[in-house]
């Protein structure tokens, strides 16, 4: 096996929390690795810490505790000035475009402005890059004169992967890339980044909370809950056999588009809890419907369930850890007859 | 006749420019549907399609310089267009009210939740504190708020999301409504609290006859919260129907389009159609709205489609709609 | 797969001037009434030498304190000098302070302002405390202090104003730059490898000044007021420089013998720029915010 390109080791991050004395345990200890060529979906709700450690991985917050490796080269604690050269190997591509850019500059400047920071090429070569940049995500080249606001969200995403693209960097963080985006725009995005993955071999960190497009464009994912990961694997694998309750209810509560598709709901109580006060041990535990007293000794480690397929749940060892098995959980079969009814399924 | 009856709604924003050219945008263009009780039609479409603003024309909340210019919207039989807003304000908030979206933001950041819920009824009813305050309470309870007596004190931002997002659904139950407009409810919210809330909302739906009306872009949703869609695009409808037919069966290009930009898939057919850039409302193309965008295009389509019925209810807006026997996946465009 | 091609309209067709001129008054005629009054005072002020019927100082001993009339159109004052003259050569004082004070108080407060939104901390408070100090202290007494004590000079009045009314640049530009911080803005600069010149100069700054261009007219107003009114009290401008403050404090001893047309003018000129100039920030605001293109939803 290859060198991982991004390696990852109990990283931590804590925030100081609005009162004093408060903290913000937004990262809890996480580890993986990234190939060469490979993109890792980082999937959780809000509070699993996945933009955190996005955010961490690029340096744009400096970590607690843990180790963050690129290459040969340790950056978990190196300056900003050390790590600037270093960004036009790690770039980023944020949710909302429209934030993430200067509104007062052409949309031509914007992708120069990366060629102009890490290249030495004058302005016609400068150009001719923005221009081969522009045609490789499919921009008109007439919008490189425009401002921001003059374009569409799916045209100012291409942009910002433009921007992303122009120093051929080893790894792309995407933070939500497509989330603020219009559903039929959103395919030309996920195509355009499985195309130049194709093609450059570039590595891929895609953070978000949408299931589906995780499973689609992702070959390993991680699934955060309160900023540790409970489970990884490889994506085709977590999908078909969710092993951590938490997984299990995450996607058991996706919405698949198909009328057809009967849901098999695992509801949970309540809310992700804030990242201020952690549980005890394991925490899912608070929510877990099959929660065990051992649960609340610490957090589980790992356990394997394939080669390269993990679960952070001490059920796992038994296999008493399928969440169908829980009485607590609320009635998965009445609210199945009531959403059939509803629909028209069965009559 | 419907409890909701949409006719042919027209919304236009007419401002000025700085060169003091007068521009229109025309927000909604010839908007029709029904909704009924103890059904679920949910609106879908891209930014810009009109959704929202499908809602505010209906709830007479537009401000200037967006106005309703032609058409008609009635509830129970009675024209809201052109109604004063004192008589507006005897249907609006009791008998149809609406959910609005972000509700961190939406609820009185300086009321506690207890107040507004008390303020919500005796606005329209002359009631006495004591009896709206034990409603507020029965409300809380109805959407599944736990502790509903302490919670009643709460103030808006120690609310957590989906908290905050009952909050604004007991608002709009309180007073009893028949119909409940809810603008993308769950979007904001984590995917395990959209399920809480969705599925309160079709038990309401249910247990209460009342009407709803989803707004979202989730089509996940739709499929399984929605009996009826309405599928948007530049200002109007261009399909509708029950729910499983047009899923399993859509009769417009953009449908199409949209349902198979769906990750599944995806995963099963490939990539297709891509979407293309927003429709141009200050400009729009002549005939069908739709037709720099679509893959089916042809010379016919310069002038507008009429509504084609595919039966049982099920209606496209496209010369094509019914000539194809089956829905075929669109042809790659370029 | 399809380009993404573009439908949005080539910008601005259908421009001419009255065109524009009538859209600005539209979106906003507290700024055209605004921009029409500061316009008439710029104009007297760039050629009141070419435009006055008699220079600044120029005396007639003989006709001291004739009311307005046809030989001096508001009248003469106690040494025989021509009251609309001087109030006319008046307007180019206001500007002389006006703009230097207004590029005193960009220069000194806006990068005090980006330096403090960006770094934060410890120098984000001392910036902060110290703005506090600054602006805690009622100005006309710090303005006549500092005035007093360097010397009673056109020069020492504008840069003590611009000091004074820096802080308000300060908080401005950070709260503006605090907000580009939370949205993301920052971030995504840091990631592309900006250097923090660039990022403070060439991303902060167009964008964090958007919402000071209203306040530098208002403060413009200020500056004209104290200046006045510190050669009112007799420190600064003296006469028989032709400055409107000065002006008015020699006027005032006349009023109560009925001679009302030396303090008057004078007065009514300041009142009409200090209108203009508020009534210009305040349009400014109403151009500047709302101009968001109606979209549909």
């Amino acid at each position: 096996m290859a060198e991982p390109i991004l390696k990852v080791r109990n990283l931590v991050k804590h925030f100081p929390g609005s009162q004093p004395g408060e903290t913000i345990h937004a990262v809890n200890g996480v580890s993986f690795d990234l190939q060469p060529g490979e993109t890792v979906g980082l999937v959780g709700e809000s509070g699993s810490g996945k933009s955190t450690i996005g955010r961490c991985v690029l340096r744009l917050y400096r970590p607690t505790a843990g180790t963050i490796q690129f290459g040969d080269r340790d950056i978990t604690t190196i300056s900003e000035r050390e790590m600037r050269p270093l960004r036009k190997e790690i770039q980023i591509v944020f949710q909302d475009p429209y934030s993430a850019l200067n509104p007062r500059m052409k949309v031509g400047n914007l992708i120069g402005e990366l060629v102009k920071l890490h290249t030495d090429l004058n302005t016609a070569d400068r150009r001719d890059a923005v221009a081969a940049l522009a045609a490789r995500v499919h921009l008109n080249a007439d919008l490189l004169t425009r401002f921001p606001n003059e374009l569409s969200g799916g045209q100012l995403q291409r942009v910002c992967i433009a921007r992303a693209l122009a120093t051929n960097p080893k790894v792309i963080v995407l933070d939500e890339p497509t989330s603020s985006l219009d559903l039929s725009v959103r395919a030309g995005i996920l195509e355009l980044l499985g195309e130049l993955q194709r093609d450059t071999g570039v590595s891929m960190l895609f953070i978000s909370h949408d299931l589906e497009t995780v499973e689609l464009v992702s070959h390993r994912i991680l699934v955060l809950y309160l900023g540790s990961v409970v489970e990884d694997g490889p994506s085709s694998a977590v999908f078909a056999k969710p092993s951590h309750p938490y997984s299990q209810a995450l996607l058991s509560a996706d919405l698949p588009p198909d009328p057809d598709v009967t849901l098999d709901r695992k509801i949970l109580q309540g809310e992700v809890p804030g990242p201020v006060h952690l549980p005890p041990g394991c925490p899912f535990e608070p929510r877990c419907p099959i929660a065990r007293p051992d649960c609340r000794q610490g957090k589980p480690p790992p356990q394997a369930i394939g080669d390269t397929h993990h679960a952070a749940c001490v059920r796992v060892a038994d296999g008493s850890n399928d969440i169908r098995n829980a009485e607590s959980l609320a009635d998965g079969d009445t609210h199945k007859k009531l959403q059939d009814q509803f629909i028209g399924r069965t009559s | 006749m419907s409890l909701l009856e949409v006719r042919n709604l027209h919304t236009h924003f007419i401002s000025h420019d700085l060169n003091n050219n007068q521009r229109v945008a025309k927000g909604l263009n010839g908007v029709t549907f029904d909704v009924d009780k103890s059904e679920v039609v949910g609106i879908v479409g891209e930014t810009g399609a009109g959704k929202s603003l499908t809602a505010m024309s209906i709830m007479g909340l537009l401000q200037p310089p967006a106005r309703v210019v032609e058409g008609s919207v009635t509830f129970d039989g009675n024209e809201l267009i052109g109604l004063s807003a004192e008589d507006l304000n005897r249907i609006r908030g009791t008998e149809l009210t609406m959910i609005v979206q972000s509700p961190l933001t939406s609820l009185d950041p300086l009321s506690r939740v207890g107040k507004q819920l008390v303020r919500a009824q005796r606005e329209h009813r002359d009631i006495p504190k004591e009896e709206a305050w034990t409603a507020g309470i029965q409300t809380m309870t109805t959407v599944g708020i736990p502790d509903p007596e302490r919670r009643m004190r709460a103030w808006p931002h120690e609310l957590s999301g989906g908290m905050a997002q009952r909050v604004l659904i007991a608002l709009a139950l309180i007073n009893g409504p028949r119909l409940i407009i809810a603008d993308e409810p769950t979007t904001g919210l984590d995917v395990t609290v959209q399920a809480q809330i969705l599925d309160l909302l079709r038990d309401l739906v249910r247990d209460r006859e009342m009407g709803a009306m989803i707004i979202t872009h989730d089509l996940g949703v739709v499929a399984h919260y929605c009996t009826r869609i309405c599928v948007m695009f530049a200002g109007s409808i261009i399909e509708t129907g029950p729910v499983r037919e047009v899923f399993n069966n859509p009769r417009h290009p953009y449908t199409q389009a949209l349902i198979s930009s769906t990750p599944k898939r995806i995963a099963e057919q490939g990539y297709g159609q891509i979407g293309g850039p927003p429709p141009n409302l200050y400009a729009l193309p002549q005939g069908c709205h739709y037709r720099d965008r679509c893959a089916k295009a042809a010379d016919i389509c310069h002038q507008t489609p009429p509504l084609q019925n595919a039966g049982g209810g099920h209606q496209a807006r496209c010369h094509f709609a019914v000539d194809d026997a089956t829905a075929t996946p669109t042809v790659t465009h370029g | 797969m399809t380009d993404v091609t573009v439908t949005t309209p080539a910008p601005v067709p259908g421009f001419t001037w009255t065109g524009r001129i009538l859209g600005i008054t539209r979106r906003s005629p507290t700024f055209a009434i605004g921009f029409l009054i500061v316009a008439i005072f710029a104009f007297i002020a760039a050629f009141a030498n070419v435009i006055s019927p008699f220079g600044p100082i120029e005396t007639f001993s003989d006709k001291v304190l004739i009311p307005p009339g046809s030989e001096f159109w508001f009248g003469s004052d106690g040494n025989g000098m021509d009251v609309f003259s001087r109030v006319m050569h008046g307007a180019r004082f206001a500007f002389g302070i006006a703009v230097p004070s207004a590029i005193i108080m960009l220069v000194i407060g806006v990068p005090l302002g980006l330096i403090a939104g960006y770094k934060g901390g410890m120098i984000d408070e001392v910036v902060l405390r110290s703005m506090d100090v600054l602006r805690s202290f009622p100005s006309i007494v710090l303005a006549l202090a500092v005035v007093a004590a360097t010397g009673q000079s056109l020069i020492n009045v504008v840069l003590v104003i611009g000091f004074l009314d820096a802080p308000i640049f300060t908080r401005l530009v950070r709260s503006e730059v605090l907000a580009l911080r939370s949205s993301g803005f920052v971030d995504s600069a840091v990631a592309a490898g900006n250097p923090t010149w660039r990022i403070l100069f060439v991303h902060l700054l167009p964008n964090a000044i958007r919402g000071s261009t209203a306040m530098i007219a208002v403060r413009m107003a200020w500056a004209v007021r104290i200046s006045a009114t510190l050669a009112f009290i007799g420190v600064g401008i003296q006469a028989p420089t032709p400055e409107w403050g000065a002006m008015i404090r020699q006027g005032a001893e006349f009023i109560i013998s009925g001679e009302w047309w030396v303090a008057t003018f004078p007065g009514v000129a300041l009142v009409g720029i200090v209108l203009g100039f508020n009534l210009l920030g305040d349009g400014l605001q109403d151009l500047l915010d709302p101009r968001r293109k109606a979209t549909g939803k």
